[in-house]
């Protein structure tokens, strides 16, 4: 954990967890790990934002959980996109590429 | 949508399976991130701790979750209402106390509500009722002037309007209805052809009126009223079809009308305007100023009511320039078009809503009461709200925990004011159909509970804010002062003391409303009705009119009744009259117009024709009743057919018809039959004839035994159906005799509308008592409410300060002295409070001066009595303070630091 750290933007990491869903299903302590190791580390989920969000997601019918035996042979919570949350996450893939292109213009000319 | 359902499901049923699953799946993350940490190298304890700290605290993070939940708004809101459960029942006297305060506030602004919703804002139960508009011909010149319309009248706005759909007309008769067996008096609406089309009005049974039962040669066909199928009729399924006799000819029922509220007033029923035999005379319908119909109209859809009145008044002039001489001269001459609703209900309005306003007074008032009573609560809970804000509780989540503190209390208060808002209801139906029709129509259904439960809220919003903010506020404060007792905050203490004088104004301002309609209520009780009024009974009798078809058996009949009731003991005199001074019915009816002509004058062109009222009596009327002979003389009973036609007039006639001279001798003639010179013989002193506070009218007496043929009054075949019996002893004990009496003339004979004059004159002054009781009652509740606000603000005023009054004593003051402290403080408010409701008063009692008989609405007397009784009343509150000041000990006081 030497490289520096960015504060994730509001609502990126509902992207987040929308696109790490998209392959398989997942439980909340999964979730964070995967994105650490996706990012190289340089993003580091806050647990205490990541599982209010999971239940929020939830709540708006994007993800929906059910229990299963985890990899170490517990029954955890694991988490999976809906259909709805499929087509969200195309929306608001389609935002953060419009919006990090722009940025990136912006940061990149000045 | 569906998943916010299941997530308040989720929370109100299966609450604890949310919450372990919570749990289990925070649990995996801890030990999965405590393995890794493990496996990093930590120790176990140290592993689980970096666990722990890396969600940031299991309980925060479980709460961050729950957060994101819908049904965690009811989670909340469960606790709080818990919670103020809780407190509420802890403060048994307090809760009592604000509860039964707005029960008795909301039920009575319920009730009130019930009829002013039901009277005057309920959609009219006519077909788009908004279109509907009464028109009036106005005398402009005049005052309070409209006339009546002429077939001629009608049939010219009929033509030449652009803005209407239709005009109708409506005008009321007596006519005889009979069959094979009986035969009744029955009030007969006589109305156009489309008159049910235009209202908008679908028969219950049968069929309405066609423009064909409205030409000259068209089958006499009749529609009757709900109310008279039900109780004549008994409801008769098979009631269509049936034929009766009226007017010698026989007449078909083709309807039944739904129950609803008619007008201008309730008919038995209704004919076509062909078939009344005054109204398809030709004189009449050729006599432009021959007028007694009143007219409705639809609005076109679309048009408004404004669109419609420039219409009619473009017509107006034109009718107007093509007959000069028929309208009023000098250009006084308008139409107007008022909407049905606005006329059905103008008598109740003014009234209505000041009932309204005054019981909406009595609940600001008890608002106020509550407030404060919540604010003397809220300092001894200052401590605890602070030590719960420093916590973490945060400011909203304080402020919504006191709103639905006061919402609990306001709710419960409403459900109460429910239940008790029935009970007043059926009293003020009663009340309210001495103003209106519509009163059949009041209820308690959706609008009026709605209305309830938003001023429950309302009330609840109301109270519980200024304690809730002035507590959230200060709370840090309060924890700043440490161990010792919290004092009331300046700013505290004003909100306190303000709305003290908020409550002595208002209260003062009800209690001017009550003392002035107490006044005028008295003044109008002094009323000299111009008779004496005592141990007269007056009965309406209803012979089998089928039995005395030939009209020379009515003055037999009505001799025989003569020499019967005079016959019995106790009674001193008797008479026959055709209508009974301040008699309901009378009331309800109003004085007639009838057009008269003076022998030997010519009216110029344009004067409208004077109008008079007529009463039909035999000789023994004044002399029975008390009313004086001013000049002239009585009735004799050689005042008969064989003689020319005699009349005695009353003051106000011979006043305004023969200002200068002597009206005895002069002659004069009815409009309707003005070769008919009639003698005037004498004058008698007016009487208060159609109610105590209405300025008599123009009144014609004229002697029974002239007017068995051709009845100009609403008598039945020249039968005077009100007898009046002037006894010895209790009127009402007579009752039995005379029915004795009567039936032994005539078996069949129907006898209603039984009833002492004095109870009359009482009755007829009814609508005012009732308004004045129940403004009265108003006021003497807020006056309780507020005094009891200025003792508890003042007692804790007293507490607060017992140290301080400790040390004033100890340093040498006077217990005296103190007591007149703390009095003159509660003065100052009483006072202050006197001082804005006195400006609140000039300004709102004006409101009330259509409702004062002879009384100003700036009554100086009223407002010095009603300021004494506030400033009495301020000092006796002022009592229990005092009282508290008295048990101070110096050295308790000094010690409780």
């Amino acid at each position: 954990m030497k490289k520096p750290k960015s504060d994730l933007l509001q609502g990126t990491l509902d992207l987040l967890i929308l696109k790490t869903l998209e392959l398989e299903s997942m439980h909340g302590w999964g979730i964070s790990q995967r994105i650490q190791q996706i990012s190289e580390s340089v993003l580091q989920v806050n647990q205490g934002s990541l599982y209010p969000a999971l239940h929020r997601l939830e709540e708006q019918g994007w993800i929906t959980a059910n229990w299963k035996a985890s990899e170490n042979n517990r029954q955890a919570k694991y988490y999976s996109l809906t259909k709805r949350g499929r087509s969200q996450l195309v929306e608001e893939r389609q935002n953060w590429l419009r919006l990090s292109a722009a940025v990136g213009r912006i940061v990149g000319t000045a | 949508m569906g998943a916010r359902l299941i997530s308040i499901f989720r929370f109100l049923f299966r609450r604890r399976e949310t919450e372990q699953a919570l749990d289990a799946e925070l649990r995996y993350h801890v030990d999965r991130q405590t393995e890794l940490n493990r496996a990093r190298g930590l120790g176990p304890e140290e592993a689980r701790r970096e666990a722990v700290l890396s969600v940031g605290g299991v309980e925060a993070l479980k709460d961050d979750c729950r957060e994101a939940r819908t049904g965690r708004f009811l989670e909340t809101l469960w606790q709080d209402v818990r919670y103020g459960m809780r407190v509420l029942l802890k403060n048994r006297a307090f809760s009592l106390a604000a509860i039964l305060t707005l029960a008795l506030g909301i039920g009575a602004n319920t009730a009130i509500f019930s009829l002013v919703y039901g009277v005057l804002l309920r959609p009219l139960p006519y077909q788009d009722g908004s279109q509907l508009v009464v028109l009036h011909q106005l005398n402009t010149k005049a005052a309070n002037a409209n006339f009546p319309f002429s077939v001629k009248d009608l049939n010219d706005y009929g033509q030449q309007n652009h803005t209407l759909e239709g005009i109708v007309e409506h005008h009321t008769m007596v006519f005889l209805l009979s069959d094979s067996s009986t035969a009744e008096r029955v009030q007969t609406a006589v109305v156009s052809g489309n008159f049910f089309d235009v209202l908008g009005v679908r028969p219950l049974l049968g069929r309405t009126f066609v423009d064909a039962d409205d030409q000259m040669d068209a089958a006499p066909v009749i529609v009757l009223s709900y109310k008279f199928w039900q109780q004549h009729r008994n409801g008769d399924p098979a009631i269509v079809g049936k034929i009766f006799q009226m007017n010698s000819k026989p007449h078909t029922v083709i309807g039944v009308l739904p129950p609803i509220p008619q007008y201008p007033n309730e008919s038995d029923l209704y004919m076509t305007s062909v078939q009344c035999p005054t109204r398809s005379s030709n004189g009449f319908k050729n006599n432009r100023r021959a007028r007694m119909m009143i007219a409705f109209a639809r609005i076109k859809p679309g048009l408004t009511v404004n669109q419609a009145q420039a219409d009619l008044s473009v017509v107006a002039t034109q009718i107007e320039r093509a007959n000069p001489d028929a309208y009023p001269k000098q250009g006084g001459y308008a139409m107007s078009a008022v909407p049905l609703r606005d006329d059905l209900t103008h008598t109740a309005r003014t009234t209505f809503f000041i009932l309204l306003g005054g019981a909406g007074f009595v609940l600001l008032i008890a608002c106020a009461n509550v407030a404060n009573l919540m604010l003397a609560r809220l300092l001894r809970l200052e401590r605890e709200i602070a030590v719960r804000a420093a916590l973490g509780a945060s400011k909203a989540r304080l402020l919504r925990q006191l709103l639905t503190e006061s919402l609990l209390v306001s709710m419960t208060g409403g459900l109460l004011g429910l239940a008790l808002a029935p009970l007043a209801l059926s009293v003020l139906v009663k009340f309210a159909a001495r103003y209106s029709t519509r009163a059949t129509e009041v209820r308690m259904d959706a609008p009026v509970l709605l209305f309830t439960l938003l001023i429950a809220v309302g009330t609840g919003i109301l109270f519980g804010l200024a304690p809730a903010f002035s507590s959230a506020s200060r709370a840090a404060e309060a924890l700043k002062q440490g161990s010792g007792r919290t004092t009331a905050g300046r700013g505290r203490q004003a909100l306190r003391s303000g709305l003290v004088v908020a409550q002595v104004a208002v209260s003062f301002v009800l209690l001017m409303g009550a003392g002035l309609m107490l006044r005028s209520f008295i003044k109008l009780t002094e009323v000299n009705p111009g008779f004496r009024t005592d141990h007269l009974l007056s009965l309406r009798m209803t012979p089998n009119f089928a039995k005395y078809s030939k009209t020379s058996q009515i003055p037999t009949l009505m001799d025989s009744i003569m020499r019967h009731v005079t016959a019995i003991h106790g009674v001193e005199s008797a008479t026959l009259v055709s209508n009974v001074p301040l008699s309901p019915s009378g009331i309800a009816s109003g004085p007639g117009n009838n057009d008269f002509l003076i022998y030997g004058r010519t009216p110029s062109p344009g004067e409208l024709a004077p109008t008079v009222d007529i009463t039909v009596a035999d000789g023994n009327y004044f002399r029975t009743i008390g009313q004086a002979i001013v000049a002239g003389r009585d009735f004799t009973l050689h005042d008969d057919d064989k003689v020319p036609p005699v009349a005695v007039i009353n003051q106000t006639m011979a006043r305004h018809n023969w200002p200068s001279g002597d009206p005895v001798g002069q002659r004069m003639a009815f409009a309707f039959k003005p070769d008919a010179w009639i003698t005037v013989v004498g004058v008698v002193a007016d009487t208060r004839e159609y109610g105590l506070a209405k300025p008599t009218k123009s009144e014609i007496y004229m002697p029974m035994a002239q007017n068995y043929p051709n009845s100009v009054t609403a008598t039945v075949g020249g039968f005077t159906g009100n007898l009046i019996v002037r006894s010895s002893i209790d009127p009402l004990s007579m009752t039995p005799a005379i029915r004795v009496a009567l039936n032994d003339v005539d078996p069949f004979m129907g006898l209603d509308q039984i009833g002492t004059l004095e109870n009359f004159q009482y009755e007829s002054v009814a609508a005012p008592r009732v308004t004045t009781t129940l403004l009265g009652i108003f006021a003497a509740l807020a006056l309780l409410i507020s005094s009891s606000g200025i003792a508890a603000v003042m007692t804790l005023s007293v507490t607060q300060r017992t140290r301080e009054l400790g040390i004033r004593m100890a340093l040498g003051a006077e217990r005296k002295a103190i007591v007149a402290m703390v009095v003159r403080q509660g003065l100052t408010l009483a006072l202050i409070g006197v001082a804005v409701g006195i400006c609140g008063a000039m300004a709102l009692t004006r409101l009330l001066s259509t409702l004062l008989y002879s009384t100003s609405p700036t009554d100086v007397l009223t407002f010095l009595a009603v300021s004494l009784v506030f400033l009495t009343v301020g000092a006796l509150a002022c009592f229990v303070p005092a009282r508290q000041v008295t048990t101070i000990d110096p050295l308790i006081a000094l010690r409780e630091e």
